[in-house]
Order: C-alpha cells, then structure tokens, then sequence
C-alpha cells in the first residue's frame, strides 16, 4: 500500500486506491507483454527448430528477431516493473513517469491495432478484392481492448495531473517532457531505420535468397570478401610481327590477358593501368561489377560535384550583387532542384538523343563545338559524362543558394575597408570571401558528396544496366537476382562509406549543448 | 578618369552582368523550356532535327496524358501518400523539435547528433532490410509501404529544421506563459506552435517535394502492381504501355503536369524554401 510520507512530493492519500490500481495495471502490462512477445517468438517455425536443436538456436533467434525488438520489449517492460514498484512505495515522480507510459501504450495499442486491423482484412491480397473484416476484426481485437484500461488510467491520471503533478521541479517536468515529445519520433525511427538498419546487417551475413525455399544458413563474411575480393598483376603488351606493342582503333595498347588460374580462381579483369613501356598492371576482382560500379560512382561523384561547386560559387557571386528581380532569379534557380529526379533524367534523355534530333548535339554541332552527333548515352566513353552534365545542371543551382545563404553571411563593411585600402576585387574574394565562405563550402561539399555517392535515379532511368553505381548495382542485385544476403552486404558496404562523410559532416556543424 | 570613361565602364559592367544572368537563367530554364516545347509537338516532329518551337502546334499528348488511367492513378498515389507522409511527419517531427529546441534535458545533444546524422542516411543501405520487413508486414506492393518508409528521409529533416527554427523564438514568450501558469504542453500546444506556423508550412513543402520525387524506394516496393506506383515511377517506366513506340512527347507532356505543381510552389514560396534550405543544410 502506499505510504504517505512527509516529503512535498507526497500525494494526497485520497488517491491511493488509483494509483495501487495503475501500479498492478502496469505489473501486468509488463509481464504480458513479455510472455506474448515470447509466444510469438517461438511460433516462428525456425526458432522452433532452434528450440528442437535441429539448427542453432542464437542464430535463428538472431535471424527472425534482431536485437533491437527484444531489447526494447525486456528493456521496456523492466522500466514499467520498475516504475510499478517504485508507485507502490510512494514515489512521485514514478506516478508521472507511469502516466507517460500509460498513455504511449494506449496510443501505441490503437495504432497498432488499426493498422493490424487493415492488414489483416486485407490479407496478402492487396487488390481489395477479398478483403475479411471478420479475420481483421479478431486479430486487432486484443490490441484495441489492451487500448481500454490504459487508456481509462491515462485518462484518470491527467484529470487529477494538478494535485500529481504538483510540487515538482521545472529541470524534472521538462526532461519528462522532452522524453514524452521525443518518444513518437524515436518508436518511427526504430521501425523505419534502426530495425531495417540491424536487418541488412544480420542478413549480409547469410545467404538468403528471395523467393527461395532453401534454409538460410550464416556465410560469416563470405559475401563481403566476394563483393571485395581483387588483385594486381602485372602483363605485357601483345606484341606485332616486328615486336612491337600492338595498338586498338583508339590507339591504346592492347594487353595481354591475366594468367588463366587467375581466371579460374574467379577473378575477372577491371581495367589496366600503364606503368610505361610494355608493362601494365591489371587490376581484377572476384566481382567486376560491384568494383566497377564503386569506380563509376567515385567518378561521377569526384567530377559533378567538384563542377557543381565550381559553377555554384560563380552563380552565387554573381547573384549575391544588389539588382532588381533577385527575388524572382531565386525562384528560377530553384526550379531544376524542385523538378524530379526521374523527370529530369527523361528529359535529358530526349535532349541527348544520339542525332540531330537531340537538342545537345544539334546546338553543338551549329556552334562548331562538335564535328558530328555525339551517342551520349549509348557510347561508354560519354555515358558518365553524359550523366555528370545532368546532375550538374540539376544541383549546381541548389549548391549555389547555399553558397549564396553563406555569403550574405559577410558583413559588408568588409568589402567596403578593402576597397578603401585599394584592394582589387580578386584580392577581395581570395582574402575576404574565400576563407569567410570556407566553412559553408565545406559543408556544401560535404552534403552533395554525399548525395552523389548514393545517386540511384539518374543512373536507373538513363542507364538502366549498362553501367552501374553503387547504389543500382545493389538494386539490380536485390530485385533483379533476389539475392537478399548478397545485397544485404553491398548495402552494409555503401552504409560503412556513407558513414565516415557522415561523420566528417557532423563534425563541421557544431550543436551547442548548453 | 575622366567622369565620361567611368560613366561608361560602369554601364559596360553593368550590360556583361546582365549578360551573365541571363546567361544562368538560360542555363536554369532552358531544359525546362526545352520539356514544354517538346510535349506540344507531335510525336513525329521528334524525330525530326530538333525545332526550338513546336511547327505543327498540337495539345494532343496532354488530352492522352490525362485519360492515361494509370497515369491519373499514379498522380493520385503520389498526392495522397505525400501528403499522408508530410502530416505525420510535421506532428511527430513539432513534437521532437519542440523538445530539442526548447527544453533543457540530459541526452538533447546526443539525440540532435542522431537526428542530423539521420537526415544524411542512405536510404539505399536499409534497402534490403526495409524489402524484407515491408513484405513481413504485408504491405509490398501497397503505397502503404512507401508511407511506412518515407519518414525516414522526410522526419529527421523535419525535426532538424524546426529546431532551428524552435530554437529562433525568443525566451520571454515561454516564461510568460509558465508565469500565467501554464502546463509545459499547453505553452507548446497553444502559444509556440502557432509561432512556427510559417516554419511549419515551409517546412512541410520541403518534406513534400522530397516525398513527391522520391523514386529508389516507390520504385521497389510498387514495381510488379501498376495500381499503386507514385508518379516518378510510372514517369520511368511510361514507354512500353504503348507498344507501338516510345511516347516521348507524353512523357514530356506527362513531366510538365507533374512539375507546373512544383514550379508553381516553388515561385510562390521562394523565399522560405530557400531559408528552410539552409536551415537545414547550412546553419547548425
């Protein structure tokens, strides 16, 4: 029974009976949440056979439940038992936290409720066709009556929150405050990322395969030293009658082929590298493609973004002068950023058509730029090219508002002492904007770096399979093969990548804890 | 120098910088304008040399784009899922912003961390694991799986540009209100909220423009059922429903009716679009 004590934190005694009651109602909540999520584990039919010691328990577990999930279900439950206790002997701020849960567990109930309600009507038929109320009705009915006595408690507890909530301190009531706004955001971004996240992680270390009756089995790293997997070595040129190196059309020299148990050891050649005279370096690995396509995104990364700063600084300085309609040419700037990816890749697709009728090769060749049509996105020496010129033209304008924001960052007093020191206007960029801009480039760089290393959208829709990065190589490998471990590893790969730029960008933003 | 020659430079400086902006609306525009001409001439006309303006005049791909039924579908997905996205996400996202932005707290810093590395993640390293979940749950196929999937881009840019913009009020107002002795959530609920309305507008048109484009995952989860893909992806895959030839002028004539919305945002809220931007990219 609760104790009144003496503190100011005391509650009123006249609430004892409630809050005895909430405190068993989350003793309960805790315990049957618990055995219904190991009851639902163990339904699994491979944890089943985990259980029967057919196959590795630990893993099977690991397999179909994660980490996370069963860490936040004990985790959870431990807090409510915790909490319930803490109730019963009088606690007050445990009578606050309660009335949190309470009333994250109803809404919680009622989401998932509805929404199993849906799901489970409609089945696996997704047309609408055979929709069951009747199967969706049973199925979210125990979720929604779990929704009646927490919600009945939460609504008690708020009614009399004045004389509960009374006495307590502003550090107190605004952490609880903060957690009680932050944990819708936290449950969304566990389902939506950190659950997915641990999947693709776990999953890149078996050999799943969509569609596929087989078991799955753990590979350890067996994905990611065939994805990784190269070597160098040396060859000579083919040689001419007369011992000379022989050349292709373009006039490069042609190579010989790597040894053939290389070839047999699964290895196929990527590219060759010159080191002069008749010897080169062949570069192969034991999957050319993914190699190829982390070589085609480093390219298009390194070129448009490099181009895009170049031309969105130029942009910037240009706009960042005093003139009429500045208002308007923001506008206008803005719009290649607001068009869709997809649609800007179908319409460079018709402007980059391979003869007169595309626009780019009738202007060029009119302007003597080009002697004759360019197959820009059929010939490989073009196609990345190709691709650049459309990022360019689709970003260069989004990283010069940036640059735009940092440089009207510069108080202008600035400019006006170096032009009465009689500096020139490229001594004031190099030694006013340049170091001053510093930070917002970085940053810029940064941002689009990042963007371009998982570009997905240009390459899908222009390329389709003729030249991969690294993000549509994984799409080929996951929807095309449906080879789920496989494609697992490459997200896991891109993921580790993504994450050190990631880092580097957290660092130059600085958050101030104060 | 003579007043006269100063005078002169200044206009000559003046006609190269117009000169230049034109040159970079010309650059900005161009493309879009190159769409426009292209979906009002017949499909014949584009494989002819091009022509900067149509010769043979003809609205035709507009009256097939809007009696194309999976198109007009398409359009409907992309709205209603967008906008399903962009609400859920401003709720939860005012709520989370609220907290990181003004309330004091052990673990603020530690979640602003997580929330701005999150608006960097690679939506295609989760891929795998979100296919796998999203046909668990039974929603492949369904613009329910792309709802279920969207916040992880849009929230975490909502949180991190509403803080910014939480963080901009001024203290006075909350004091007040605790001082008149109101709860911490009516003083969010009813006195910041309303402050942050245009951040919330501008905020939510950011979050709808990248949910409207989004293509990896609309692309995966609703590639094999035509009913429920969102418009970038019927866009992509729009030849071959004629199979006769690739209707290019459509797709232009397809592209302009999806992008006028955008454009027309875009001009409207210039101003806060670009702030929004920054917030979220620039500003810490």
């Amino acid at each position: 029974m609760i104790k009144t004590n003496s503190q100011s934190t005391a509650i009123p005694a006249s609430y004892n009976l409630g809050l005895t009651l909430i405190a068993f109602l989350l003793l309960v909540l805790a315990l049957g949440a618990t055995v219904f999520y190991w009851v639902s584990v163990t339904s699994i039919q491979e944890v089943q056979m985990g259980l029967n010691g057919e196959v590795s328990l630990i893993l099977a577990l690991l397999n179909n439940t994660g980490i996370i999930l069963p860490a936040l279900v004990i985790g959870v439950s431990l807090w409510m038992i915790v909490t319930a206790f803490q109730m019963l002997r009088g606690n007050a701020e445990a009578v606050r936290w309660a009335g949190i849960i309470l009333f994250w567990m109803t809404v919680f109930a009622l989401v998932l409720g509805v929404f199993t309600l849906f799901q489970q009507s409609a089945g696996n038929d997704l047309l609408g066709i055979k929709t069951d109320w009747g199967r969706g009705v049973s199925a979210a009915l125990p979720l929604l009556i779990l929704g009646i006595p927490t919600g009945l408690a939460s609504w008690w507890m708020s009614r009399n929150s004045d004389l509960i909530g009374r006495n307590q301190t502003i550090t107190n009531r605004n952490a609880r405050m903060a957690w009680n706004l932050l944990i819708p955001t936290i449950a969304i971004l566990i389902i939506v990322a950190a659950r997915p996240l641990e999947k693709t992680f776990i999953t890149s270390l078996t050999d799943k395969r969509f569609g596929s009756a087989d078991p799955v089995s753990f590979v350890g790293l067996d994905n990611y030293t065939r994805l990784l997997g190269f070597r160098l070595d040396t060859v000579s040129c083919r040689l001419n009658d007369d011992g000379t190196c022989l050349l292709d059309a373009s006039g490069g020299i042609r190579w010989e082929l790597v040894d053939r148990e290389v070839l047999r050891a699964g290895y196929r050649p990527i590219s060759n590298i010159p080191l002069g005279g008749d010897r080169a370096l062949t570069l192969s690995g034991t999957d050319s493609d993914f190699l190829t396509s982390i070589g085609n995104t480093l390219y298009f990364t390194f070129f448009s973004v490099s181009l895009e700063l170049l031309l969105g600084l130029f942009i910037a300085l240009v706009v960042n002068s005093e003139f009429k309609g500045r208002g308007l040419m923001r506008a206008v700037m803005l719009i290649p950023w607001a068009i869709p990816t997809v649609v800007s890749a179908r319409l460079w697709e018709l402007m980059l058509r391979d003869n007169q009728s595309g626009i780019i090769n009738k202007l060029l060749v009119d302007l003597h730029v080009i002697d004759q049509s360019q197959a820009w996105l059929t010939n490989t020496n073009l196609q990345l090219n190709a691709l650049i010129m459309v990022d360019v033209w689709k970003t260069t304008s989004f990283m010069a508002l940036l640059l735009l924001a940092g440089l009207q960052l510069i108080p202008s007093d600035l400019y006006e002492a170096a032009s009465v020191d009689g500096a020139n206007r490229w001594v004031q960029f190099k030694s006013i904007t340049l170091p001053l801009l510093r930070p917002v480039i970085g940053i810029a760089l940064i941002f689009r770096t990042l963007d371009a290393l998982r570009v997905f959208d240009v390459f899908n829709v222009l390329l389709g399979r003729q030249k991969l990065s690294m993000a549509t190589y994984n799409y080929e490998v996951l929807i095309q093969n449906q080879q789920g471990g496989y494609a697992s590893a490459v997200s896991v790969i891109i993921f580790i990548l993504i994450s050190i730029f990631t880092f580097l960008y957290i660092r130059s933003v600085r958050i101030e804890a104060q | 120098m003579t007043p006269e020659k100063r005078s002169l430079s200044k206009i000559l400086g003046r006609v190269g910088f117009y000169l230049l902006i034109v040159a970079i609306i010309l650059f900005s525009l161009f493309p879009f304008y190159w769409a426009l001409n292209s979906s009002f001439k017949g499909e014949q006309e584009l494989f002819e040399p091009a022509s900067y303006l149509p010769r043979n005049f003809t609205p035709v791909n507009y009256q097939s784009v809007f009696s194309n039924g999976n198109f007009m579908q398409a359009l409907f997905n992309s709205a209603w899922v967008s906008a399903a996205v962009v609400l859920l996400s401003l709720v939860v996202g005012a709520f989370a912003a609220y907290a990181l932005g003004r309330l004091q707290f052990r673990g603020r810093t530690a979640m602003m961390y997580i929330v701005l590395a999150m608006t960097m993640f690679p939506q295609i390293s989760i891929l795998s694991g979100l296919f796998t979940i999203v046909r668990e749950v039974g929603v492949y196929g369904s613009p329910l799986s792309l709802i279920l999937s969207y916040p992880i881009f849009t929230l975490p840019f909502t949180v991190w540009v509403l803080t910014s913009f939480f963080k901009g009020l001024p203290d006075e107002i909350e004091q007040a209100a605790l001082v008149d002795g109101a709860t911490s959530f009516q003083t969010f609920y009813m006195i910041m909220l309303p402050l942050t309305a245009p951040a919330l507008v501008t905020t939510g048109l950011l979050a709808f423009i990248s949910a409207w484009n989004e293509y990896l995952y609309a692309l995966t989860f609703t590639l094999t059922t035509p009913s429920s893909q969102t418009v970038p992806v019927a866009i992509a895959q729009f030849n071959g429903t004629i199979a006769r030839q690739e209707p290019i002028a459509e797709v232009m004539a397809a592209a302009m009716v999806v992008t006028l919305p955008l454009i027309i945002l875009v001009v409207v809220f210039q101003k806060r679009i670009v702030a929004g931007l920054t917030a979220g990219a620039v500003k810490g």
